[in-house]
């Protein structure tokens, strides 16, 4: 269903973010990539949907190849969940997930906000699924709590059934509580749904809980591929490696590909969309 | 990215070398700034200013001096009050007058005038006294000055909602990530620049000559700078919104304008708000006024008034302007405030 080959991204300052990932993820599996700050998690995923450029490799979803021409169809097809849930604050939640519409609906209707029956029926029924109630239908979204916010963000991720969903530290932003419950809505929405899920965590507990699979990376390497059960403490090693001397040198360098990676951001903020 | 962390000499604490305040340079500059100020200031007769004010406050205090801004203080002041709210209109001079028929709150006076003119049979100045009828109308020249404010307001509505239809195209073409083209970015932050640049008086007036005295010169005018207003505005405010609802939405292939309508708008919304809002009074403020160059509206009449030292009449037109000015405000304060 996803499908990276060779995939490799370097930042202008000379910085490689991605090196050579291959990775075949089949339909419908939970897999999990699993790293430090400044591994390359996020540029995987934001390789997937165009937000993140790559520099070669090829990328395919559903048998299509990601292209400057392919981009949009990809896009309808995949959906993701931020870190920093990236709903719009004073919107309500109704509205907020059906923005999750918006490549299906016609721009005359989106621009008057009028969406189909259809999908405000069904944005009631994913927001039931993910444990919401009437009374929050339109509430601003910036008055929820932020694990009610992720899971507002997950049925908008949702609403349109796209074959792979895109998780970037979705709980990263939440305590230990919320943690679990968003992580179990995003594992039992994307199980009935036979959705494809590629999901960035950093705590080793979560991955072990919930996926199917996971996927160690390490400066931009995948340094371990396998299912949970397989991750001992000497895959563990390989992927946070432990000893002091690493984690000097480590450190620096992790300190300079987050800085580049900031700087990438703030570079696409200047040119997006 | 080339930047390599150097390390500066270690040195204890009590040696880092800290910044000096008050140091020659600050002397230097308040001195240049000194001097740049005097020389303005003969240039602007600030001394001229000083005197003047002393020779006032002397005047005031009885000292007896002859006063230049007192003279001119005296001469509004002493036929400012009482305020004109009534209109006279001699009867001979309405066509169709019809006797049994009054307007409304009107009613009929003999007016006694007398003229001094040189008899020329006599030698001398003679008083020569002649009665005519007029219409009295107690509130109507109070009712024409409203008539006129409203007409202002009128201006400053259409002005403002000009402002938006020009504007908010100039923004989206303007705001950096919507631009569909680099070209068009620059062309849309030029205009809106081009378009703040002349004061509202200076293209009233050629306003004037292309359409005539009247409103539109007054509504073009107000309308074309609240244009190059919300142009910038508006589009600094959308490069300033939070990316991420904006990169989300882009993420699953929505085009631009669902992106501007859904993630970047509801976030800049009560900003847009509180600009409208600011541009709304200040078109109120300056279509009063505007029409001092003609451009129609209240200014038309305070300018004549002015001009004809009818300063009863102009105290009366401040006061609408000033109460009118002071209502709207607390109107929008009070709209903002349930808005918001």
């Amino acid at each position: 269903m996803l499908r990276f080959l060779e995939v490799t991204k370097r930042y202008p300052g000379g910085l490689t973010a991605m090196d050579r990932v291959s990775l075949d993820v089949p339909r419908g599996q939970f897999c999990v990539v699993l790293g430090p700050s400044g591994a390359g998690k996020s540029t995987l995923l934001r390789s997937v949907n165009g937000l993140t450029e790559t520099t070669s490799g090829t990328i395919e979803v559903g048998g299509v190849a990601l292209t400057p021409k392919t981009l949009r169809r990809v896009r309808a097809e995949v959906a993701m969940v931020h870190q920093q849930f990236n709903l719009v604050g004073r919107l309500s939640v109704l509205t907020n997930v059906l923005t999750g519409t918006l490549p299906r609906v016609s721009t005359p209707r989106s621009i008057m906000g009028v969406f189909p029956e259809e999908y405000r029926r069904k944005a009631c029924r994913l927001l039931a699924d993910v444990g919401l109630e009437e009374e929050h239908l339109y509430r601003r979204a910036s008055q929820l709590s932020g694990g009610q916010q992720q899971r507002v963000a997950i049925a908008r991720a949702f609403i349109l059934d796209p074959k792979v969903v895109l998780a970037d530290e979705p709980v990263a932003s939440l305590d230990q509580a919320s943690s679990l419950t968003v992580m179990r809505l995003l594992r039992e929405t994307s199980a009935q749904r036979e959705t494809t899920v590629l999901c960035s965590l950093h705590q080793v507990e979560l991955a072990l809980k919930f996926a199917d699979r996971v996927v160690g990376m390490r400066q931009g390497r995948t340094v371990f591929d396998g299912p949970p059960g397989r991750l001992d403490s000497d895959a563990l090693a390989r992927i946070y490696r432990r000893d002091d001397e690493a984690i000097a040198a480590g450190g620096a360098e992790e300190a300079h590909r987050a800085e580049a990676a900031r700087r990438e951001a703030a570079r696409a903020a200047g040119t997006m969309p | 990215m080339t930047e390599s962390p150097t390390t500066p000499a270690r040195r204890p604490p009590e040696q880092w070398k800290l910044a000096q305040p008050f140091g020659a340079r600050s002397f230097a500059v308040a001195l240049v700034v000194a001097v740049l100020l005097a020389l303005s200031a003969r240039h602007t007769e600030m001394d001229r200013l000083a005197f003047l004010s002393a020779e006032y406050v002397a005047h005031v205090l009885g000292l007896r001096v002859e006063s230049q801004v007192a003279r001119g203080v005296d001469r509004f002041v002493s036929t400012a009050f009482p305020l004109v709210i009534a209109e006279e209109t001699p009867v001979a001079r309405i066509d169709g007058f019809n006797r049994r028929h009054l307007p409304l709150l009107s009613h009929l006076e003999m007016r006694e005038t007398s003229t001094s003119e040189y008899d020329f049979t006599q030698q001398k100045m003679v008083q020569r006294s002649e009665t005519s009828e007029v219409l009295v109308r107690p509130v109507g020249y109070l009712v024409h000055v409203l008539g006129k404010m409203l007409e202002s307001l009128e201006i400053a509505l259409w002005a403002t909602l000009f402002g938006i239809a020009l504007g908010a195209p100039i923004a989206y073409l303007g705001a950096r990530g919507y631009t569909p083209h680099r070209v068009l970015y620059v062309l849309a932050r030029g205009s809106a620049g081009f378009l703040r640049a002349p004061p509202e008086f200076v293209s009233a007036l050629f306003l004037v000559l292309a359409f005539g005295f009247g409103p539109i010169a007054g509504v073009l005018a107000l309308g074309l700078h609240s244009a190059g207003f919300f142009g910038k505005f508006y589009a600094d405010d959308i490069e300033n919104a939070d990316r991420g609802p904006q990169e989300a939405l882009v993420g699953i292939g929505a085009n631009k304008l669902k992106v501007l309508r859904f993630a970047a708008l509801p976030q800049v919304l009560p900003q847009y708000l509180a600009y409208t809002q600011y541009v709304l009074e200040r078109n109120v403020r300056m279509a009063t006024v505007i029409g001092v160059v003609g451009a129609g509206g209240i200014g038309v009449e305070l300018k004549g008034r002015f001009d004809m030292f009818d300063f009863g009449h102009v105290t009366t037109i401040l006061l609408v302007i000033f109460l009118t000015v002071l209502g709207l405000e607390r109107l929008s304060q009070w709209a903002r405030a349930r808005l918001i």
